[in-house]
This record gives structure tokens, C-alpha cells and sequence, in this order.
């Protein structure tokens, strides 16, 4: 069996957080060099995901299903919101406020593991449901995806 | 209706929440003062009066409290599940929930029948409310996980206690104590413990551990098998009780059910991805590893260990964990009903509950539980050396939670457009 949209973005959730929690690690030990590096692994990591979903997930299911106002929109805003904290973070790092960044960096989380529950409960299933066979391809034309 | 639980307004008003959060430590704080000045050896006796308020000052005013306000913030963003009337709901709930506690309280202190019949009534309306609406919500929802399961079971099983409890209500209020009365009572706390309070604690954790902390799922097994199990050991012991069976064997594997549940709860924070240290871990270590004490001592002891179960499960395991989660949800819901309504300049999580404030709280909590558990082995003195630092770690708990309520307040009285001119590039 091909690989689905829920289990494929599932993973990159997970992928992300790994590379979050890598962010934190850094952060804390204060090499604030590699924090620069790592922060921008996390931020295309991140941005690559949102991509995915926005360039091909969303807009095929929105075709699909007529829901263009719905959830889709939400995970938008959502994604607005995340991207809004992450550059805060990014002038904590050019600031090297460990203190302020942490502040965030828990924010963030809290926020990113609320948006992924939705996603991976709801909005994944129901695109898996909807799509069908057409799934998988949509899952190919997400990995073909370039990154920014 | 695929959209259902994932609108903009699918989270409950702040309000609703935050009611129930900032009443638990005012009971917490009443439980103290009734040990403080009651005499030790009716607290350390389960079949006294006091105790019996007490107890049920902690198991409605603050475990129920606490789990039914979280609720209905958790339905919606974890099974998509949204409550239609989110104030009113809130409204009746909380203020019969509330009401009907302090009543059912009195009525140990003053054995006024007229208080516990009114305290009936207001707590049916209260749990029946909620649980006649969370059960509608739950078993609408369409995509089932390990969470929404465990939730689907907590309300199912949580009527249930709250049924005998009313029952057992009616048999003093009509003064018809039969011969099985004892039965049910015993019936009726481990439904409550084990089911209502231990099924809902699981259902949380296997997403929030895993998550929050970005930790190592639940082994399969534990996640879609052991709520199971906790209902077939219920009703097994409910049938043992009633037949005056031989509880050891069902003892037994209700100890291996929930200290599974615990063990692989500890390893799998240990062995967090993120191990940058978070406060709210030591609630979470705490909480598991008192647990597997209680399950322990529940198991082996031969005397009667009632009062230090209470301590142990009660308040080392249950109120710990509930702390806990109250310290990550306050600041988050503040940022996040902010940041919604579009104020810029919002302070993070840790600027509205500042982690030292935390950590202090946390060390005052955890020496009152050891007062109370040295009270059963040593001296009675302790116990009131232990109800002076509950009253003063509630105290503080309620302090931290107000001092991030009043940071939201004064800015959402602010106008967010003085705000926003400051304009972010993103």
C-alpha cells in the first residue's frame, strides 16, 4: 500500500519536532554559532512543511471537497501565527536572550502541538477519505516539492 | 460538519476555563483548614464525618473541578468535539459543581439533612449536564484515537460513579442504609479512582507526553488496551464485591494495568527528545512515581492504610499531575486568546507564570505531602505542620494563576490597535 497523506505528514510533524527540540538543545548550551545554523535547518524544515500543505495538500482537497472558507483557512492562520513567533525567535538569537527565547520556543511548542492534534486527527483523515486512490499522488507531488 | 472543530471560535471563551482552574485551590485551601482544626484522629479515621467531607472536598471541589474545566477545553481540540453554548454550559455547571460541594460538605459538619438534599440535587444537575453532553460530543466524533477512546470511556464510567454516588446520597437522605451499602461505597471509589480520575489522566497523557515533550509514544498495548482492561476489572470487581469474592486476583491486575500506565509514562520522559528542562516535569515525575507507591501499598498492606492512600493517590499522584497541566494551560490560553484578538506586543509563557515561582510552589507542595505521610507513621503533630503547608502551597498556586490572569486582563483592556502599528515583517 502506497503511502497516505496522514502517514506522510504525520512523520514530517514528528521530523519537525525532532528538529525543534535539536533547536533547544543548542539554544540552552548557548553556542550561539551552531544555534544560527540549527535555527535556520528549522525554519526551512518548517517552511517546507508549510509549503506542502499550502502549494499541493490544501488546494487539492479544497477542489476536491468545495471547502475553501474552512479548515484549510484555520491551518492557514495557524501557520501565520507560527511563522509570526518563530521571528521573534529569530531576534532572541541575533540578541543571544536565552531567556526570552525559551519563553517563545514554549509558546511555539504549545501552539505547534495544538495545530498538529487538528491536523493529524481531523484535517488528514478527512483529506485521505476524500482523495481516495489520488492520495498517494498527492503525497509523490508533496515530496517533489523543491525547497525555498 | 467536517469543519466542526476547526473553526476560529471552536475554542471556549477563556473564561470558561479559567473558572474552574481558580476554584480548586480555594477548596484545596478549605481541606487544609478543616484538617487544621479538626482532631487528628477523626482525619486519620475514613469512617469519620470529617473525613468523609473532606474527601469529597477534594474529589468534587478539586479533581472534578479541575477535570471538567479542562474538558471542555480539551474536547474541541483534541476530538474535535465543540460544545454549542459554551457560557451557559460553564454557567450551570460550575456554579451547581461548586454550589453542591460546599453543601455536601456542611452537611458532614452539620448533619442537617436539608443540606445534603439540596447538595443532591445541585451535583446530579452539575454531573449530569456534563456528562449527558460530553457523551453526545464524543460519540459524534468521527475519527477515533487512542485519546478520544479513553475519553469515551472516562464518561461513560464517570456516570457511573456519579450514579452510585447519588444512590448511596439517597440512601442517607432517606436514612435506608442497607446491608450492601458498604459494598457500593467500595464499588463507588474504585469506579471513581481507577476509572474517573485514572482513565482521564491516561487519555491525556498519551498525547501530551509524546508531544509536549517530544517523547516516546505509549507502547501500543498500553494505549489501546489497558482503558479496556480498566473496565473489565471494574465490573469483574464490582461482581467479586458483591459476591463477597476474594479481591487479590483482580488487585493484582489492576497494579500491573496502572503501573504499566505509570512505568512507561516515566521512562518515556526520561527519555525525551527535549530535555531542556520544564518545570512542569517535576509534577509529572512526581505524580507517576507516587502513583506506583500508592499501587503498591494498596496492594501489600495488610492494615488499614485508607488515610495514606488518600495522600498518596489523592493528592501525590492526582493533584500533582493536575498542577501540573493547570501551569502549562493557564499561559498558554492567555497568550493564545490574546494573540487571537490580535495583540501584538503579548508576553510569553514564561513572563506570565515565571518558572522560579513555579519551582518554589512545587517544593512547598511536595514537603506538605511528606508532613502527611510522616502523620501516618510518626506523629499526629505532623499533620498539622502538613495542612499549614498545603493552605500556604495552595496559597501560592492560586497566586501564580491569579498574577497571569491579571497580566491578560490589563492588556486585553488595552486597545490592540494602539499596538499593532508595530508592524512585523514575517
Amino acid at each position: 500500500m502506497s503511502e497516505t497523506i496522514s502517514s506522510f505528514l504525520t512523520k514530517d510533524h514528528r521530523d519537525c519536532d525532532e528538529e525543534f527540540a535539536v533547536l533547544e538543545n543548542t539554544v540552552a548550551s548557548e553556542n550561539w554559532t551552531e544555534v544560527e545554523k540549527v535555527f535556520g535547518k528549522f525554519t526551512s524544515d518548517l517552511q517546507h512543511h508549510f509549503d506542502m500543505e499550502e502549494k499541493v495538500m490544501f488546494p487539492t482537497f479544497e477542489e476536491r471537497t468545495g471547502m475553501s472558507g474552512g479548515p484549510t483557512q484555520m491551518m492557514r492562520m495557524e501557520h501565520q501565527q507560527m511563522l509570526q513567533i518563530l521571528s521573534q525567535m529569530k531576534d532572541d538569537v541575533a540578541s543571544k536572550n536565552k531567556d526570552h527565547f525559551f519563553g517563545l520556543s514554549e509558546t511555539l511548542m504549545m501552539l505547534m502541538q495544538q495545530h498538529n492534534m487538528k491536523e493529524e486527527q481531523m484535517l488528514y483523515r478527512m483529506a485521505d477519505n476524500h482523495l481516495g486512490e489520488d492520495s498517494g499522488l498527492v503525497v509523490t507531488q508533496m515530496k517533489d516539492l523543491e525547497r525555498v | 460538519m467536517f469543519n466542526e472543530g476547526l473553526s476560529l471560535d471552536q475554542a471556549p471563551p477563556i473564561s470558561v476555563p479559567f473558572r474552574f482552574f481558580l476554584t480548586a485551590p480555594v477548596f484545596a485551601i478549605i481541606i487544609g483548614a478543616l484538617i487544621l482544626t479538626n482532631d487528628a484522629t477523626l482525619i486519620l479515621n475514613r469512617y469519620s464525618d470529617i473525613s468523609i467531607a473532606i474527601v469529597h472536598l477534594f474529589t468534587l471541589g478539586i479533581l472534578s473541578m479541575i477535570i471538567v474545566g479542562a474538558m471542555q477545553q480539551m474536547m474541541p481540540v483534541l476530538a474535535g468535539a465543540v460544545i454549542k453554548k459554551p457560557i451557559l454550559f460553564a454557567n450551570i455547571v460550575h456554579t451547581t459543581l461548586t454550589l453542591g460541594t460546599i453543601l455536601f460538605a456542611l452537611y458532614f459538619i452539620f448533619h442537617l439533612k436539608v443540606l445534603l438534599m439540596i447538595a443532591t440535587v445541585l451535583l446530579a444537575i452539575s454531573f449530569i449536564t456534563f456528562f449527558i453532553v460530553a457523551i453526545r460530543l464524543l460519540f459524534k466524533v468521527k475519527f477515533l484515537n487512542s485519546t478520544v477512546i479513553a475519553m469515551r470511556i472516562f464518561v461513560i464510567v464517570g456516570l457511573i460513579t456519579i450514579l452510585l454516588g447519588l444512590h448511596l446520597a439517597g440512601s442517607h437522605i432517606a436514612d435506608n442504609i442497607g446491608e450492601n451499602h458498604y459494598s457500593i461505597v467500595s464499588i463507588h471509589i474504585l469506579f471513581g479512582m481507577f476509572g474517573f480520575a485514572s482513565l482521564i489522566i491516561m487519555g491525556v497523557a498519551f498525547q501530551v507526553i509524546p508531544m509536549f515533550y517530544v517523547a516516546k509514544s505509549f507502547p501500543k498495548f498500553i494505549e489501546n488496551k489497558i482503558p479496556f482492561i480498566i473496565v473489565f476489572l471494574l465490573a469483574a470487581y464490582t461482581m467479586f464485591e458483591i459476591a463477597s469474592f476474594d479481591l487479590t486476583v483482580i488487585k493484582v491486575f489492576f497494579v500491573f494495568s496502572i503501573a504499566g500506565f505509570a512505568y512507561f509514562g516515566i521512562h518515556s520522559l526520561n527519555n525525551r527528545k527535549r530535555p531542556i528542562f520544564d518545570v512542569t516535569l517535576l509534577y509529572w515525575k512526581l505524580s507517576l512515581y507516587m502513583l506506583i507507591v500508592a499501587l503498591l501499598i494498596w496492594l501489600f498492606a495488610k492494615d488499614d492504610v485508607t488515610y495514606l492512600l488518600s495522600i498518596l493517590f489523592g493528592l501525590g499522584f492526582l493533584y500533582s499531575l493536575l498542577q501540573g497541566m493547570i501551569y502549562k494551560i493557564i499561559p498558554f490560553l492567555c497568550w493564545f486568546h490574546l494573540t487571537s484578538k490580535g495583540y501584538f506586543t503579548v508576553p510569553t509563557m514564561r513572563e506570565l507564570i515565571v518558572e522560579d515561582m513555579i519551582r518554589i510552589q512545587f517544593y512547598i507542595y511536595i514537603s506538605s505531602l511528606l508532613f502527611f505521610i510522616l502523620a501516618f507513621f510518626l506523629s499526629s503533630i505532623f499533620l498539622y505542620i502538613g495542612a499549614a503547608l498545603f493552605i500556604f502551597s495552595n496559597l501560592f498556586f492560586l497566586l501564580n494563576l491569579i498574577l497571569a490572569v491579571k497580566k491578560y486582563t490589563k492588556i486585553a483592556e488595552s486597545d490592540p490597535m494602539d499596538m499593532s502599528s508595530f508592524q512585523m515583517s514575517s
